[in-house]
């Protein structure tokens, strides 16, 4: 039971995502999202692994709950951002779609866990509903802050499958997925200031000058 | 035939204007002021029905029918309410389709008499009105469908009564989902902050009290009193729904079903006062969300 | 030397020069140091694949390092296009340091950004790791990231972070991909770090589980893809290549795309081993291939750039190899043999355009007029080399281009045949007009061009002398290199 409600906590932030135009409580949402997933491996780890369980719920603590909101705090206290305004997909509309992602992500996880994949049809639904959200709001969203934070969650989907599905490979999901997410955020981090100071915004919809 | 269903339909038609009274009271106590007599909405009632009635000369019949009917659709949705884990008057399989459609009846005679006067600002109540129901109503029934699964029954009095520790134990998160979706859906279609400010005297910024505007007399004390039987027929499905405790003695579970709903009432009053009202823009995207919680709950309970 | 030490030094040379560009201080010192880097790189990747070109041996492993057919193939061509970006580069520079366009900071910061992006791509071809080969992909996306906007510009920071985006949402995808294809190894007798070894993979191929391999096939191609810059997810590859810096154009066209649509091969390898050659994967090669063929078509007319035309002719050509691979046959050979000669010609095209836009001050087409009487040189370059893109004969693409035609015919895919053909004859015109119109006409602001150094003389007539050779009588040892990297990506070998 403790499994599911870790997998519902998930989903829910993940539908909060959707919904919020705060830019600092987003932060705060995908922080908490990165926080709550570290306690993922000490659920699904066999006995045997409790060090390496230890490690991996220290690190992704450390750098998914501590470090990555840091900097984007940082990031967009220097953009001097608030809010998202009027995104590409109204709000109402992105929890609307999210609830039929939500589905598409059941129906997915229903026929991938009939083949015998993965821990639970809700563990798989709720890596996969973090994927769709994530992609979801790199796409419909302005803000670059918020299509970072909208790969963070992509990237929290994907470690929830990869620890859920091939946990047992030692150093693939970490490997993967924490130096994707390290350096890619530290990267993009470096690449939010340098547009923002040349360009005095963060509003991606408005890099529209290369066309064609 | 059973009376203890109907002396449990008397006590509910006898309290429910009392629960206003409490979340009355806990907003003023919150406030710092004494507030109303818990018996207030008593008194008004009595007020009101002893007065004459204005018509204005625009309305129709519906005008007047309005009321009336709307009082027997919530008579008809509490006569299938389960009296906390006790069973209702009436029950058959499927009774909570009907209870959803009486409530719907309820909302739908209200609405067609605030248009029926033709006043525009009755109008935009109206509309309002059934835009948000538009989408509360699939949220609570989404929600019920959950609870149909878990506890494997179609009738109210067979679900609520059968919601049991076991029940929360195994399914836990999806009823903990049902349940805050619920409450959402209790303060939007009984017009609570923070979807609906009760004490609003802006005709643009009210839903609900917008739409009866133009009730005097009589009729507006029907229609104060079915609200109130609107309120206690959805808190006491949200109550038994978190009461997982079932004595089997008639007067323990009365006495806990009862405590439940003045809990309840209390916590209105403490939401109502800890919040403001939302943008206007923003209650959709509220009950989008409820929408969604109960959807993932529904979605939990066919694993 | 054993050859475990090559491999390490293929590696770690590349590290070893970015601390050297990060310590150094004068920006001919750096530009130095990166040639130097890569003549003895290029040098140690001739040793190590000069046993499988020659069919001496059939491959070269040590732990996590394998060279194949195709592997060595593909090194073989990054090194060449690599140490001639980087001859390409040290005048490029020389030239924008004389005229103030870049600081000397900026100089070195590309010099170490240079030196990781080959590590990376060296990465992912010599790992028999698909773990190794995805964080290869992975740090050349951050790498080359910051290398287009080498020039801090509004346009080029725009081009850097929609590329940084999508690739990195790409690289993602393929993760996810690559961790479904580890899932479908459940069940088989493989030990824990074996799972990950792409020949343990192929050997087990029919063993492994289908579905899911699919599904992992699909995500593998979705992300690869992006990278690879195959429609319709190529949007980024237009501003990344029309804002950066020449010599990363080029390594861009020349070489990164490669990597990428490389990486997919290996996995069309497994799954084609897997499904005993139905096709199943090669049918979304052709139809994608065929969508980036029409698409990049369509905005190759209206192009106006000169860069950003070469950057579509680069989707038109992946997507040409893509068709090939895609319809099988000799059709894999002829699109193996398309990478080298589509990889040398746009090399070449970008030192052209990036040339001849530093002499003219600009990148617009229309406003560039007598390449062949303001520079000689580069502008035989240009016109040369984009001659040989649209495939006039008798330069290599055009040999391999009718390869891929009879490929089409041998497999009846006539659709795909009418529309290769309606595409490229498109692009033969509209591409010729441009390049007409560069090379003759009177230059309209006659700046005067710095002579041609000898090195110059030596890119533009030796890749175009190589071209030319290639098309007109294939080597013996080629053929057969190439039959064999066919024979493993169709799943045979």
């Amino acid at each position: 039971m403790g499994l599911d409600t870790l997998f519902v906590f998930l989903v829910l932030t993940s539908l909060i995502l959707l919904g919020s135009s705060l830019l600092s409580s987003s932060i705060r949402v995908v922080a908490l999202q990165g926080a709550v997933l570290s306690f993922l491996p000490f659920l699904v780890m066999e006995p045997g692994w409790a060090g390496r369980a230890v490690f991996l719920a220290a690190l992704t603590m450390a750098l998914k709950g501590i470090v990555f909101p840091t900097l984007l705090n940082r990031s967009l206290r220097e953009a001097n951002v608030r809010r998202e305004m009027a995104p590409l997909v109204g709000y109402s509309l992105s929890l609307a779609l999210g609830i039929a992602l939500l589905i598409l992500a059941f129906w997915l996880a229903g026929r991938l866990h009939g083949i015998g994949v993965g821990l639970s049809t809700l563990s798989l639904a709720a890596a996969f509903f973090m994927m769709f959200t994530g992609l979801f709001l790199i796409i419909a969203r302005r803000k670059a802050l918020t299509q970072v934070l909208g790969f963070l969650v992509l990237e929290n989907g994907i470690y929830s499958f990869g620890l859920t599905v091939v946990g047992h490979i030692h150093w693939l999901v970490e490997l993967g997925v924490l130096l994707d997410v390290f350096v890619a955020v530290f990267i993009m981090g470096i690449a939010i200031d340098h547009i923002s100071r040349e360009f005095d915004h963060i509003n991606v919809d408005q890099l529209d000058q290369l066309k064609g | 035939m059973n009376a203890i269903p109907w002396i449990h339909m008397v006590v509910a038609l006898v309290l429910a204007p009392l629960l206003l009274g409490v979340i009355n009271r806990t907003k003023a106590r919150v406030a710092g002021r004494d507030g109303a007599p818990l018996l207030q909405l008593y008194f008004d009632l009595w007020k009101l029905l002893r007065k004459g009635a204005v018509y204005s000369r625009t309305t129709t019949w519906v005008f007047r029918a309005g009321p009336l009917i709307g009082l027997a659709a919530v008579l008809g949705a509490l006569l299938l309410t389960p009296f906390g884990k006790s069973a209702a008057p009436l029950r058959f399989d499927g009774d909570l389709i009907l209870f959803a459609y009486w409530l719907g009846l309820m909302r739908f005679v209200t609405v067609l008499a605030a248009l029926d006067t033709g006043s525009s600002f009755e109008g935009m109540g109206a509309s309002r009105e059934v835009f948000f129901s538009a989408l509360a109503e699939p949220a609570f029934l989404l929600g019920l469908l959950g609870l149909a699964r878990v506890t494997d029954a179609i009738s109210l009095s067979t679900i609520l009564p059968g919601v049991t520790a076991a029940n929360w134990l195994s399914a836990g998160p999806a009823l903990a989902l049902i349940a805050a979706a619920w409450l959402v859906i209790l303060l939007a279609e009984n017009a609570r902050i923070p979807v609906d400010d009760p004490n609003t005297h802006l005709e643009l910024t009210m839903i609900h009290e917008v739409m009866v505007l133009d009730h005097g007399g009589p009729d507006l004390g029907l229609i104060l009193y079915g609200a109130a039987l609107k309120l206690w027929v959805m808190g006491a499905l949200l109550v038994s729904l978190l009461t997982p405790v079932r004595y089997g003695v008639v007067w323990q579970d009365a006495l806990v079903f009862l405590g439940g709903m003045l809990i309840l009432a209390v916590g209105i009053g403490l939401i109502e006062s800890a919040m403001a009202r939302l943008r206007l823009t923003r209650v959709p995207q509220l009950l989008m969300g409820a929408l969604a919680l109960a959807a993932l709950a529904l979605m939990l309970t066919m694993k | 030397m054993p050859v475990v030490h090559y491999f390490w030094i293929l590696v770690g040379l590349p590290v070893v020069g970015a601390l050297v560009c990060a310590l150094l201080r004068a920006p001919r010192a750096v530009l130095t140091a990166l040639i130097a880097m890569a003549a003895v790189e290029t040098a140690v990747g001739a040793l190590l694949v000069k046993g499988v070109f020659s069919g001496a041996q059939e491959s070269v492993a040590w732990g996590w390092f394998y060279l194949d057919a195709l592997s060595a193939y593909h090194l073989a061509i990054l090194l060449l296009v690599y140490l001639l970006s980087t001859v390409y580069a040290a005048g490029y520079f020389r030239h924008e340091l004389a005229t103030g366009l870049l600081r000397p900071g900026q100089i070195r910061r590309f010099g170490i950004l240079w030196c990781g992006a080959l590590a990376a791509m060296a990465l992912v071809l010599i790992s028999n790791n698909i773990g190794a080969m995805w964080i290869g992909m992975e740090a050349t996306t951050l790498m080359t990231a910051f290398l287009i906007c080498v020039h801090r510009t509004a346009a080029s920071l725009e081009a850097m972070w929609k590329y940084l985006l999508m690739c990195s949402v790409g690289v993602a995808c393929a993760f996810m991909g690559t961790l479904l294809a580890v899932a479908a190894t459940r069940g088989l007798p493989l030990s824990g770090s074996d799972v990950m070894l792409w020949t343990q993979m192929r050997a087990a191929a029919t063993q492994m589980n289908l579905p899911l391999l699919k599904l992992a096939f699909l995500f593998l191609f979705v992300g690869y893809g992006t990278k690879a810059g195959l429609a319709p997810l190529h949007n980024w590859l237009p501003d990344a290549h029309s804002q950066a810096p020449a010599p990363v154009s080029a390594l861009f066209s020349g070489f990164m795309l490669n990597t990428a649509f490389y990486c997919i091969l290996r996995y069309v390898a497994i799954i084609e081993a897997a499904t005993g050659g139905s096709g199943w994967s090669l049918h979304l090669l052709q139809f994608f291939g065929l969508i980036s063929i029409v698409v990049a078509t369509a905005f190759i007319l209206f192009q106006e750039d000169v860069k950003r035309l070469l950057a579509y002719h680069s989707v038109e050509h992946l997507g040409i190899i893509s068709l090939g691979v895609g319809l099988g046959g000799i059709g894999v050979f002829a699109a193996l043999f398309h990478v080298f000669n589509h990889s040398l010609c746009k090399t070449l095209a970008f030192f052209s355009a990036g040339r001849i836009g530093q002499i003219y001050g600009t990148h617009a087409m229309d406003r560039i007029r007598g390449t062949l009487k303001a520079h000689p040189v580069w502008g035989i370059g240009l016109f040369g080399s984009f001659l040989a893109l649209i495939g006039v004969a008798p330069f290599a693409l055009f040999m391999s281009e009718l390869q891929i035609i009879f490929a089409a015919m041998d497999g009846r895919a006539y659709v795909a045949l009418a529309l290769f053909l309606a595409g490229t004859g498109a692009i033969f015109m509209g591409a010729l007009k441009h390049a007409m119109a560069m090379a003759w006409g009177e230059p309209e602001h006659p700046t005067p061009a710095p002579a041609a150094g000898i090195t110059d003389v030596i890119l533009v007539a030796g890749s175009l002398g190589i071209l030319l050779a290639v098309g007109l009588w294939m080597p013996e040892w080629y053929r057969s290199l190439l039959l064999r990297a066919a024979h493993i990506v169709e799943g045979k070998i």
